[in-house]
């Protein structure tokens, strides 16, 4: 970097990026962010312009979660601020490394209810890890470097960085600021020792896996220790692609959507290894039954979470590269990976159903075998996402982009965006619902502008599916404001995007249309539709124990 | 149960909203405040507070928070009498 050299606050806000490695940003300008926009002109970040700034924000995630890089979004003050909202919330619930800057009203003006004025900075204490406003120019420089580090540090999520009008064409030197590093949290060697007492204690041990593992990058370290123990596996929503789908222990999901054989395995166990997970009620249903003879050993980076919500035996927060490999040992369980085994054989998914519509788990399961290696899938929010947790698998998790803690309706297709622009060569799928596409359907003509090559997946049953299933399961089939018969016809609303597609509606259709969709060489747009009778199943009633599943009950009409 | 505890955080205009925010949304009410700013750069906050809840609920997410250098707790009781009754 060259110094004694003034440049503008805008200026080294585009320096700090690229010193990062950033080499796209996701935006949308407008007044009080405008110098950073001319900073930006000609220079070596590209901007994908978003047409909404919850877009670009999810655009970073999806960009973010995919490639395990920093995502990074500009928006203006006032209203383009309060638009970040919902996706930093949807970062901070799913531990995603994220910097938003955000353009501010002069410091002048601050506190004066100015043209497209908010207090930013207020607003974001509830839906990031942290944030600042930077009042002076000479702290610019070092407090984006923070932004940096914080959001990918520890646990991970996003930080906002609001950055005044007269900051950002205030005149500095460009000096690359000294950092103190955060320290993690170490484990020690009683407690290594104490969680292999535990584990070789353990006659019924259970890996309950969460999204932590592919955050800590310990993928492989889980799958070693899996190697070495032999212990049986569930995975949480953001947890899967970390175990292969074809390991003999593993059972796929838990919770309320979660497979029988998992949520049965996970009551029947007598050590239940946490790692980097939450006990999140979609995933425990009622707490004080969820494995209620089992011990708890607890990994996980963030040291909040150990006893949260159930108190462990031994719980270790630091790193699971660390973890894994020091606690995991050879195990004598072989009658209960037996048991686990035929629990796994006894509840395999069933894909035949009467009659010529299209069931689309059937399709999902087809669709996860026929993508290529290198695949991402980003699903929006309801039946269709849990249908994709449930019969589609994944080689990473970093390749099953869901919003899972916040669960965001609007989340897929933007977030595909994001994982395209950061893995180009990557068949990247957006599987979406007719009542979720809808919510950043604006993203279309992202993708029209820059012909991003994506795929979309619509499932479409005209209603609000989740919504509707649990109004027929719990509210006397009253189904309020869930019928949503008055969708566009989105084969012809993509054409005006330039987006081919197709609608089918029979089974036999499904083979040759998903080939279509895979093998377009552009963006491609296919529009399922199913009977809206199907549901999602099996099911753990609100507030009910895992081990009380209820079946398939479809609507007989 | 009742708790007070002594915070140092360092000074920054919004670091007391993210103590109260957390203090309110993690449940528990806070029934005392004291806040200095001191000459080394630090500000001194001393809250009691009270909740059902387990402390570590409060105290791990107040160490979680940047600004937070150190959350201390002072002393614990029992509440004499049981709230919402």
């Amino acid at each position: 970097m060259e110094q004694g050299q003034k440049i503008r606050g805008a200026d080294a806000v585009i320096k700090v990026l690229a010193a990062h490695g950033v080499t796209t940003v996701f935006g949308y300008p407008g007044g009080a962010i405008m110098p950073i926009y001319d900073a930006l002109y000609g220079a070596p970040v590209e901007h994908l312009l978003s047409r909404h700034e919850q877009g670009a924000a999810f655009a970073a995630v999806g960009y973010a979660r995919a490639s395990g890089k920093t995502g990074v979004c500009f928006a203006t003050s006032g209203p383009g601020a309060t638009n970040l909202v919902t996706s930093l919330a949807d970062a901070l619930l799913d531990s995603v490394p994220l910097v938003a800057i955000t353009g501010q009203v002069s410091t002048a003006v601050i506190g004066t209810d100015a043209f497209q004025e908010i207090d930013v900075l207020g607003m974001s204490l509830s839906c990031t890890k942290h944030s600042f406003m930077v009042t002076d120019v000479n702290e610019l420089i070092p407090t984006l470097y923070r932004a940096f580090e914080i959001a990918a540090s520890g646990r991970p999520g996003p930080v906002l960085v609001d950055i005044p009008k007269d900051i950002q064409i205030a005149l500095l030197d460009y000096k690359t600021p000294l950092l103190a590093i955060s320290p993690e949290p170490q484990a020690s060697e009683q407690q290594i020792e104490a969680a292999k007492v535990l584990l070789s204690e353990a006659k019924k041990p259970m890996l309950y896996v969460g999204g932590g593992v592919g955050m800590a990058g310990a993928v492989d370290q889980l799958r070693g220790f899996i190697d070495v123990t032999g212990v049986p596996s569930v995975a949480t929503l953001k947890g899967l692609g970390s175990i292969p789908h074809d390991d003999a222990g593993y059972l796929g999901m838990l919770g309320m959507h979660g497979g029988k054989a998992a949520n049965i395995a996970v009551q029947e166990c007598d050590l239940l290894i946490v790692v980097g997970a939450r006990f999140d009620d979609r995933v425990t249903g009622r707490l004080a039954t969820f494995a209620e003879h089992a011990k708890v050993l607890h990994l996980d980076i963030d040291v909040a979470e150990l006893g949260k919500l159930r108190r462990p035996d031994v719980a270790i927060a630091g790193d699971l590269r660390q973890i894994l490999p020091a606690i995991a040992q050879s195990l004598e369980i072989a009658p209960w990976q037996a048991e686990v085994a035929s629990l796994k054989a006894n509840h395999q998914w069933n894909y035949e159903r009467p009659g010529e519509l299209i069931f689309a788990p059937k399709m999902l399961n087809r669709l996860a075998n026929k993508l290529p290696e290198d695949s991402v899938i980003a699903c929006d929010v309801g039946q269709h996402q849990m249908w994709v947790a449930q019969h589609m698998w994944f080689r990473r998790p970093e390749d099953h982009l869901s919003s899972a803690g916040l669960g965001t309706m609007g989340f897929g297709l933007p977030a595909a965006i994001g994982a395209k622009v950061a893995r180009p060569d990557a068949c990247v799928v957006a599987v979406s619902g007719d009542g979720s596409f809808m919510m950043n359907v604006q993203e279309l003509t992202t993708i029209k502008r820059r012909q991003i090559p994506l795929k979309i997946l619509l499932i479409d049953n005209q209603k609000l599916g989740m919504v509707k299933q649990w109004q027929q399961l719990f509210f006397e089939e009253r189904f309020s404001e869930t019928d949503l018969s008055g969708n566009p016809d989105f084969v012809t609303m993509a054409s005006a995007f330039d987006i081919p597609g197709r609608t089918i509606t029979q089974g036999d259709e499904v083979e040759q249309a998903l080939d279509e969709m895979l093998n377009a060489t552009g963006p491609f747009l296919l529009h399922v539709r199913i009977d809206d009778a199907h549901n999602v199943w099996p099911l753990v009633p609100p507030g009910a124990c895992n081990r009380d599943m209820m079946d398939e009950m479809e609507k007989q009409t | 149960m009742i708790y007070n505890l002594a915070l140092t955080l360092v000074q920054q205009p919004e670091v007391l909203e993210r103590v109260l925010r957390v203090t309110r949304h993690r449940g528990f009410k806070i029934t005392e405040l004291g806040m200095q700013l001191d000459a080394n750069g630090d500000t001194k906050l001393d809250m009691v507070v009270e909740s059902e809840r387990a402390l570590e609920q409060l105290s791990h997410q107040l160490n979680k928070l940047i600004d937070v250098t150190e959350c201390k707790v002072v002393s614990t009781k029992q509440l004499t009498q049981t709230a919402n009754a």
